[in-house]
């Protein structure tokens, strides 16, 4: 395991739902431990609705968290206070999007946000050195700095998405939080982006938490998965090792969904024609247990934590966890 | 394909009147669907597949128009009918699944109000029978039938989009066009209702047009594959064939531009640069400036689709029927 860098404790953030009076809350993210080191990029997966992208929106500082504390660096976000500390905090974890068509602006020369940013944030650059800098990182993403004075409509998808991340690499981040970077791009550059991602991780030493649907491109550039169900880690290890011996029910049952035309055609998912709950106001119990095949008496009644069954790897599933073999519910 | 297709399109192109010049967004495509046959249509976006399905349920608007082409459907070609003849034939013998379940349902209609709209249109007048049937059609779907007193939103993104195949099965049609039905979907949903189409298909026997952009979603469902690019087609032959043994170097780049969750972890390339722009397609060849196999000739002559066993690829490399690069 490399250095710790990024530490989220106990992380919740609840909604409140319905009109006024209503006292309804909907848990988004509820408990969520994990970390992302040096130099790692990170896969959160997860269905729509399972608290990936409020998760991210919490480390960009968009949202408060309910409860629970995030550590950067070794220092809370809660004690940020000042403009600067801000600044500097959002400029070390910057954010890009999923929409490449949506997230610039497109009435300026694509130069404009990367230079504005370095403004902010680089202030001790002269111009000429914002504008070194501005061609520096277009290089580094694989576009042409000519490309600096287009207009936004004169890219495609994938050179959009390349200036988000040039953008997000002007500010010498430590860690980009990457929401869906490559759900919008046509297939035959998805690689590229996913290529990008792995080349910063390597060559500029950024780690990535990516967060996605998609588990194939998730393997494809990522150390660790962490799986998301329903506001809550389900299971979370190491990538291949999750992969290969996934032991919630339910990664079982997203890895059985991926269509894969180098395989046979798998029956498992078919069995299931459940849905990712809303979870509001819930009462303790696993938040799968009701399209799990092997849920027991216990699921309805504990909330399964977290607990490690292989090394580096952990699982929430009272099944998993009292079980000395592998169990399968879906094959993959 | 011995018995007679319910679909033979040939020849069709598609025209965007611009101000700048007319753009071909679909051309010269032909291609036949059998009964009861399921063929996958993949390609980029704007690589004219949604165009190309518009055109075939005749559903084109401006500034779109039928350039060329015919369209013949059970016998009959669509192409210069008038609209109340189309609407006779459409629904009732083919239907259309969109995009966005979404966007497709009506929002502020319960989903059986908007089942017994498409059948009274159809003629349709007895309320029970069109009860009945839109009970049956939405149990075939895997929803419970209470939901036709449900509005779109009270259902989830799956549900609806079960709801809408449900609505394209009222009159039981021969042929069913669907474009990316599950790209809105988690893979889950996305593969239970891949099954669930391929069920009733066998149960039912209609054809099935699918598009996507996704090859990898419909390796287990399609009989056969038909690759875009630019508004042409690259490659037509059985699906199992494709996957095996890609013949055109666009639908091999497409194979290997999906990572594998099986197997070593291995360095995939995509396939350089961007689909080109239809007002502007490259000389000679269109995938010639993406393509790794490209020689001279490539930017000069543009291939015709040639037949190789029972595929037709649109390669200079397969122009006299080799199999080897």
């Amino acid at each position: 395991m490399t250095t710790e860098l990024l530490k989220v404790e106990h992380l919740t953030r609840l909604f409140k739902i319905g009109g006024a009076l209503s006292r309804r809350t909907l848990h988004a993210v509820d408990d969520v431990n994990f970390t992302i080191g040096e130099r790692e990029i990170v896969a959160l997966a997860g269905e729509s609705g399972s608290g990936k992208s409020t998760i991210a929106r919490v480390l960009a500082q968009l949202y408060k968290p309910t409860s629970g504390q995030v550590y950067f660096e070794g220092k809370p976000l809660s004690a940020i206070r000042s403009r600067a500390e801000r600044l500097r905090y959002s400029s070390l974890v910057p954010m890009v999007f999923q929409d490449p068509f949506a997230s610039i602006n497109p009435v300026f020369r694509v130069s404009h946000g990367v230079l504005r940013s370095l403004k902010l944030h680089r202030p001790e650059l002269s111009e000429a050195q914002r504008r070194e800098e501005a061609a520096r990182v277009f290089e580094v993403v694989g576009l042409n700095p000519d490309m600096l004075q287009r207009f936004p409509y004169e890219l495609s998808g994938g050179q959009r998405q390349r200036v988000g991340f040039a953008q997000a690499l002007a500010m010498k981040p430590k860690l980009i939080l990457a929401d869906e970077p490559v759900s919008m791009l046509d297939v035959s550059i998805r690689i590229g982006l996913l290529n990008l991602m792995a080349k910063l991780r390597d060559s500029e030493g950024v780690s990535i938490l990516y967060i996605t649907h998609d588990i194939a491109s998730a393997r494809y550039v990522a150390d660790r998965l962490i799986v998301l169900y329903a506001g809550q880690i389900a299971e979370s290890g190491p990538i291949e090792d999750v992969l290969t011996h996934p032991r919630h029910p339910y990664t079982q049952l997203l890895l059985s969904a991926v269509p894969d035309p180098r395989a046979p055609l798998s029956v498992a998912a078919e069995t299931d024609h459940g849905e990712p709950p809303r979870v509001i106001d819930p009462t303790p119990g696993c938040r799968f247990r009701w399209r799990c095949p092997l849920a027991i008496g216990t699921c309805s009644q504990v909330t399964p934590e977290l607990a490690e069954l292989r090394p580096a790897h952990s699982a929430a599933c009272h099944v998993a966890q009292n079980s000395p073999e592998e169990v399968k519910a879906f094959t993959p | 394909m011995a018995d007679e297709p319910v679909l033979e399109v040939s020849g069709l192109s598609v025209d965007y009147i611009l101000d700048r010049g007319n753009v071909r967004a679909v051309d010269d495509v032909s291609f036949t669907v059998s009964r009861g046959e399921f063929l996958g249509i993949v390609g980029e976006s704007g690589c004219g597949k949604s165009t190309l399905l518009f055109a075939v349920a005749q559903l084109l608007s401006p500034p779109a128009r039928l350039a060329a082409g015919t369209i013949e459907f059970q016998g009959q070609n669509l192409v210069g009918l008038t609209d109340d003849q189309l609407s006779a034939v459409r629904w009732r013998d083919l239907s259309v699944v969109m995009q966005s379940a979404m966007n497709a349902l009506n929002p502020v209609k319960t989903i059986g109000a908007q089942f017994r709209d498409a059948m009274r249109a159809h003629g349709q007048r007895h309320d029970k029978e069109i009860a009945a049937r839109s009970a049956e059609v939405l149990t075939m779907v895997g929803i419970d039938p209470v939901h036709l007193h449900s509005y779109p939103h009270q259902l989830s993104g799956g549900m609806r989009q079960r709801s809408m195949i449900a609505m394209a099965l009222l009159f039981t049609p021969d042929l069913i066009i669907m474009d990316e039905p599950t790209s809105a979907l988690d893979v889950v949903a996305q593969r239970s209702l891949m099954v669930q189409i391929k069920e009733l298909q066998q149960a039912f026997g209609f054809a099935v047009i699918f598009v996507t952009h996704d090859m990898s979603l419909i390796s287990h469902f399609s009989d056969r594959l038909m690759v875009m690019y630019a508004g042409q087609v690259d490659e037509l032959g059985a699906t199992r064939a494709i996957f095996d043994r890609p013949l055109h170097p666009y639908t091999e780049g497409l194979l290997e531009a999906f990572p594998s969750i099986r197997g070593p972890r291995v360095p995939l390339r995509g396939i350089p640069g961007n689909p080109p722009d239809l007002a502007k397609v490259p000389s000679g060849c269109r995938f010639h400036p993406r393509c790794p196999y490209a020689v001279d000739e490539c930017s000069e002559i543009a291939p015709d689709l040639y037949p190789i066993e029972d595929s037709l690829v649109r390669c200079l490399r397969r122009k006299d029927g080799s199999l080897t690069p």
